[in-house]
């Protein structure tokens, strides 16, 4: 389980090494079947396996199925084909296990709930526990919104209401958080605090995390490896390991291979992009899987 | 005290102007004119006759009132339950909805005389066609409440495994409370001209029955008074359910947008 072994790792040998991975996703397709229109195609057989503890950030042309991808693993959406196993079993199991920890762009919080009872709410589901209060103020106090519990979502301002919906996440505990794009409605840089926070609680609850975001420098700053998926239809470009040292902090941004590892990156999104339908130019792209040092 | 400066009582008092410069034009005007009692009752008449008789007017006032709100009671009584079953199953929202809408398009005043025939004379007639003016916008207004839920909670909520029950009592319900409080807006009204109307056709007793009895012996200033009365009803209860909102949604005010 030491995240550091597998932190670089390519899929193929994570596999071996590690019996029961935190996500595996087999051959995943989706599709969305609009009325009087042809199946539109969002995912073009993805493959992904996520290595317990490790962050792993998919990165992707906006619009080209990332969220779906996500909400895939949530098991919220059912893919037209493919299978995902999440600890070995099936989505549907872990949400029951309360092992997964969604958080959406959106915060979803309840404008008729309290900040409190906001963090609360995943906890009180199918599960009456007299503890949910504790391990919610402590979830909040976690996220530094202690004084705040008594407060409503509209008395609060944007990154304080994303902190609550973390909180509402982190309560939970949960052994994979599937963030989609989390913080994207925040100003940059109550995004790059809260990003940080993130990966310190994260630790702190030693869960695996799958990030889609579409911000290079945040996917490069916060995971080990990122997913770099082409446009719609969406197929798995490259997987770039982040070979940036741990712990990280801000000033990861300044250095040469954090310069190095977002100058790939893009390249490989841009190559996407212009190419995203023909086969050959993936196949291509796959073969720069392992960065040039 | 910023509230008892001359300037904030001046705020308060310029809207009661209007109405009553209004006020005294018209007695003036219909004094002055020798328009008879029986056509257009000076506005003093009509307040002698009010406050000469209070106790006649708050009587039937209350009879109206009781008659209204029995029947927005049973009408959004069973709206609301059915509401929530036609969210649940789109089966039932397919077939009941499109009647809901046609009898809500449907001037319903219409089928007053009706009901007086099938009901007789008295309480029913009056509880059940107040029901069937507040039904519809009520079971229309909770329909789209129920089905206004947030995307991105639902899905928290199906991240966590959420029963359908949970997700109903737990996000549904308080969803629905906006849309529940417009219905009400609209059905209000509703329910005192239901009732009215229903007073009128087929009833002793309520300002319905007073202002048709009032209208059959030309007796305008009792016809204006119990208007004046209705008015105040009107006004009385919008106000209460103005308040109730304010209470109800206070998260939704000033919401991000």
């Amino acid at each position: 389980m030491s995240r550091v072994s597998v932190e670089a790792a390519p899929i193929a040998e994570l596999t071996r090494s590690e019996p029961v991975p935190a996500v595996r996703a087999r051959a995943i397709r989706a599709a969305y079947q609009l009325a009087g229109r042809p199946p539109l195609a969002v995912l073009d057989g993805i493959d992904l396996t996520v290595a317990s503890g490790e962050l792993v950030a998919l990165l992707g042309p906006s619009g080209c199925g990332k969220s779906t991808l996500l909400r895939i693993l949530a098991g919220v959406q059912l893919p037209s084909d493919g299978t995902v196993e999440i600890d070995g079993r099936p989505p549907a199991e872990a949400r029951r296990a309360k092992a997964l920890g969604l958080m959406l762009q959106e915060h979803a919080l309840l404008p008729w709930r309290t900040a409190l009872d906001n963090a609360r709410l995943g906890l009180e589901v199918n599960r009456s526990s007299g503890s949910s209060a504790t391990l919610a103020r402590e979830a909040l106090s976690g996220v530094g919104l202690t004084d705040f519990a008594d407060y409503y979502p509209h008395q609060l301002s944007g990154g304080m209401r994303q902190r609550v919906a973390l909180a509402r996440t982190l309560a939970l505990r949960p052994r994979l958080l599937l963030l989609d794009e989390p913080f994207a409605a925040l100003d940059e840089l109550t995004r790059e605090e809260l990003g940080w926070e993130l990966t310190r609680l994260r630790t702190s609850i030693e869960a695996t995390a799958v990030m889609v975001t579409h911000s290079v420098a945040e996917a490069v700053a916060l995971a080990d490896r990122v997913v770099v998926l082409s446009a719609r239809p969406a197929r798995v470009l490259a997987v770039v390991p982040v070979e940036l040292p741990r712990p990280r902090a801000v000033d990861v941004e300044g250095t040469a291979e954090f310069a190095r590892h977002v100058g790939e990156i893009k390249r490989l999104l841009r190559g996407g992009v212009e190419t995203s339908q023909p086969r050959g130019s993936s196949d291509l792209l796959r073969e720069r899987q392992r960065v040039p040092s | 005290m910023s509230s008892k400066s001359p300037r904030h009582m001046a705020g308060r008092l310029v809207p009661l102007l209007v109405p009553a410069i209004l006020l005294v034009v018209a007695e003036v005007w219909l004094r002055l004119s020798h328009v008879p009692v029986y056509l257009a009752p000076p506005p003093s008449t009509v307040a002698a006759r009010l406050f000469g008789d209070p106790t006649f007017f708050l009587g039937h006032g209350v009879t109206t009132l009781l008659g209204a709100l029995a029947g927005l009671a049973l009408g959004g009584g069973v709206a609301v339950p059915l509401a929530a079953a036609m969210a649940q199953a789109p089966i039932l929202e397919r077939t009941i909805l499109p009647l809901a809408i046609l009898v809500k398009v449907t001037p319903v005043v219409a089928l007053a005389p009706l009901f007086v025939i099938w009901f007789g004379f008295g309480w029913a007639p009056i509880v059940l066609i107040v029901t069937l003016f507040t039904f519809f916008p009520v079971l229309v207004g909770g329909v789209a409440g129920l089905r206004s839920v947030d995307a991105a909670a639902l899905a928290f909520l199906g991240s966590v495994a959420a029963t359908p029950a949970e997700v109903f009592w737990k996000l549904r319900v308080p969803s629905a409370l906006p849309h529940l409080f417009a219905a009400l807006r609209v059905a209000l009204p509703l329910a005192l001209i239901g009732a009215v109307v229903a007073e009128w056709l087929g009833s002793d007793r309520g300002l319905g029955h007073v202002v048709g009895a009032a209208h059959a012996r030309l007796d305008l200033p009792t016809l204006a008074a119990a208007v004046v009365v209705l008015a105040a009803l009107g006004a009385l209860l919008t106000a209460l359910l103005a308040w109730a909102e304010r209470r109800a949604l206070f998260w939704q005010r000033s919401d991000e947008a």
